[in-house]
């Protein structure tokens, strides 16, 4: 270097600068940038904190509905009390309300809290006050089913009353039953005893994920079951009606249709569709399916239907996106071959692009299932107590709800032991969108993997 | 493949193949080919040169109606292949295209097996009747493609994995296991390195056997190493058409002698 400078080669201009010292511009675009980061962490952060503040809530407050405090009692099912004639004619047994199967386990407390040698001074109609009022049924269905059994003493485990499970979830205590006309002290205090004794236990309860919805009196006897079938009959309305419908219309406009303005205000048309809020697509399911077509009340047919027109531009616009992915490249190949259009496209177009319409799909479905306007207005939300239908047309046509809509019905009610199963029915619907979530990635990633 | 082996090209007089006609193209309002009117022989390698948006590559695609997929292109003028005219109403653009293959700038092969992209064109068209046949069309085409030996232990594997010059070789196999008449092939090596590029030309030098094999090609020098016959096209016009070693040496018009000096282009 030094020969070079000898040699009087021309100095460096003065205005060059070391590259280690930054300079007023380039310090000013660091921080810039340094800034844009931090505005992205931050906005990042605040969405995680939500995400976990939205999954603690609801965790915290409905894993409680999962659980369901039951008592163990040995009932004497009294030939007196339930067979008069002794003919073990059913006709006649069906006679008996289930007001007349009360003493029964009025009697059945009584021993049992005899037989553990708790004092009290409830009198037994108190004590048996503590069951649901779910349990009188739980015996007459079963007398009716177990004719043979009459006479015999059984064990059963009821449900116990929803103070009492309150109480058991810490959502009652002898504050709060000060004005309450459905609990008392004493009946706590025997709570107590029977909890001691074991006879009283709080555990995992099956049928509030398989049952159905109870009337106000029971919350604790209240379940997603039904309304659960309700929502998958209308995905499976939703899954055969907007799946091929939205495929096709996608495939036709994407690969065969002409571009004229006819095309142009179709595809504006169902942009704008996919926009429109969802309560309108309900009101026009109420005019059309059921003023109009007479279609039943309340039925999943009609809420499928309803969802149907609702997920079809969702449908569409990612099938038309996927179908857009595709490279032109392989088209002009298949067609270089003397392939026809409809050969290069169910050939070779389609499945490049069956993950992403596959994807879609299952997006628009799982919208559909956590859909809740359009219901109300077609009559799928309010007490639907039916047992759970047999077949699938009857549980199409049959009245039903479905999970969003049974949510918003246990939320609105006064018992904040409903209140309880409002989030638990939250958590079971967040199930079902994660799983289907989980579906949709699993076959992105397999067709993917094809090719 | 020397650029001095201009003369070795042999030219024989060949049976007219493709005959085009006073051929116009528009695309919408631009006019992308102005009456054209060239003959193409039977087994000869004929390349299409100009420089960049000359309408080489669109003429080439009106030879097997690939413009159709565009909308807003209309071809007008008679081209015909055998004397029958490729643009009659009766003709399906399908069965044309059976007839004339396609090779296109950017390797294409489908997401598929390797043989499944070479079987695919004989099997839409029912060129098999059982296994055995198809499996003898795609060892053949393969052999043709100049690709067998290095892909014949590994046919279930996906051609997309091939290496570029290796997936244009099979995207040739795919074109020739139809059967086609005709093969066209749109700036083959583009997408190429010269070694791969030197495999396909000499691939399609013995692809004349059979062929008629018509090429859009920017590379002058790939033009007299691998044509018979040369077209040169500028704007819209096809200026100058002829023997190549005579379109190289000797070219006729000044436009024609500009470019390949290297004045224009």
């Amino acid at each position: 270097m030094t020969d070079v400078a000898n040699t009087g080669a021309p100095a460096a201009p003065k205005t060059s600068k070391s590259l280690l010292t930054q300079d007023a511009r380039t310090i000013k675009r660091n921080r810039a940038e340094t800034r844009f980061k931090m505005y992205g962490i931050a906005a990042i952060s605040i969405g995680m904190l939500m995400l976990v503040i939205l999954l603690t809530t609801i965790i915290g407050r409905g894993t409680g509905a999962f659980q369901q405090t039951f008592i163990t009692l040995s009932v004497p099912l009294t030939e007196a009390k339930i067979d008069k004639t002794g003919t073990r004619d059913i006709e006649q047994i069906k006679k008996v309300s289930t007001f007349g199967y009360a003493p029964l386990l009025s009697a059945a407390f009584a021993q049992k809290v005899t037989e553990l040698g708790i004092e009290t001074d409830l009198k037994p109609k108190d004590m048996a006050n503590l069951l649901s009022k779910d349990a009188p049924a739980t015996l007459r269905d079963y007398v009716l089913e177990n004719l043979d059994q009459i006479g015999q003493t059984v064990e059963f485990e009821f449900l116990a009353q929803s103070r009492v499970d309150g109480y058991l979830k810490d959502r009652v205590d002898r504050g709060s039953i000060a004005n309450d006309k459905n609990i008392s002290a004493e009946q706590l205090d025997l709570v107590d005893g029977l909890l001691v004794a074991g006879t009283l236990e709080k555990r995992f309860n099956i049928s509030f994920i398989t049952g159905a919805d109870a009337s106000d009196a029971r919350p604790e006897a209240a379940g997603m079951g039904v309304s659960m079938i309700g929502s998958l009959s209308m995905m499976l309305v939703v899954l055969v009606l907007a799946l091929p419908i939205g495929v096709a219309a996608s495939i036709y406009l994407e690969e065969f249709a002409p571009k004229n303005w006819i095309t142009d205000v179709i595809e504006v048309n169902i942009s704008n569709l996919a926009a429109v809020p969802s309560i309108v697509f309900g009101i026009l399911g109420l005019a059309v399916f059921i003023n109009y077509m007479h279609l039943p009340n309340s039925a999943p047919l009609v809420g499928g239907l309803v969802l149907t027109l609702m997920t079809l531009p969702t449908i569409i616009i990612s099938t038309r996106a996927s179908l857009k992915a595709v490279p032109p490249s392989i088209r002009d190949a298949a067609l270089g071959v003397g392939a026809s259009k409809m050969q290069s496209v169910f050939h070779h177009v389609l499945p490049l692009a069956a993950p992403g319409i596959l994807t879609g799909t299952i997006i628009g479905l799982a919208q559909a299932l956590g859909e809740t306007a359009p219901l109300l207005l077609i009559g799928m939300v309010g007490f639907i107590a039916s047992n759970p239908p047999e077949t699938i047309a009857e549980g199409l046509l049959s009245p039903n709800s479905a999970m969003p809509a049974q949510i918003y019905e246990w939320a609105k009610r006064s018992d904040p032991a409903f209140y309880e199963r409002a989030w638990g029915g939250i958590i079971i619907l967040l199930v079902f969108l994660i799983s289907m979530n989980a579906i949709a990635v699993m076959l992105r990633r397999r067709f993917e993997r094809r090719w | 493949m020397k650029d001095s082996n201009i003369s070795e090209n042999d030219v024989i007089t060949q049976p007219v193949k493709i005959a085009a006609r006073n051929v116009q193209v528009y695309y919408g309002d631009n006019h992308a080919i102005k009456d054209v009117n060239v003959e193409i022989d039977d087994k000869t390698v004929t390349a299409f040169i100009g420089p960049s948006g000359c309408g080489k590559s669109t003429f080439l695609r009106c030879i097997n109606r690939m413009n159709d997929t565009i909308d807003i292109c209309r071809v007008t003028g008679d081209i015909e292949i055998d004397g029958e005219d490729i643009y009659d109403r009766k003709v399906d653009p399908v069965q044309l295209r059976a007839k004339v293959g396609m090779v296109f700038q950017k390797p294409n092969p489908f997401p598929k097996s390797i043989y499944d992209n070479v079987a695919y064109g004989p099997r839409i068209h029912g060129l098999a009747r059982n296994k055995a046949e198809l499996d003898d069309i795609v060892e053949r085409a393969l052999k043709r493609g100049a690709i067998w030996n290095e892909v014949k232990d590994r046919l279930n594997e996906p051609g997309t994995g091939l290496s570029g010059g290796q997936q244009q070789r099979l995207c040739i196999a795919r074109a020739v296991a139809t059967e086609p008449e005709v093969l066209l092939m749109d700036e083959p090596c583009s997408a190429l390195d010269p070694i791969a590029t030197a495999q396909v030309e000499e691939l399609i030098d013995e692809l004349r056997q059979n062929y008629s094999v018509v090429i859009v090609t920017h590379s002058m020098q790939q033009a007299a190493r691998v044509s018979q016959k040369t077209a040169f096209f500028h704007l819209g016009h096809l200026v100058e058409f002829g023997d190549t070693d005579k379109i190289f040496t000797a070219p006729e018009d000044p436009r024609t002698e500009s470019y390949i000096t290297g004045r224009i282009g």
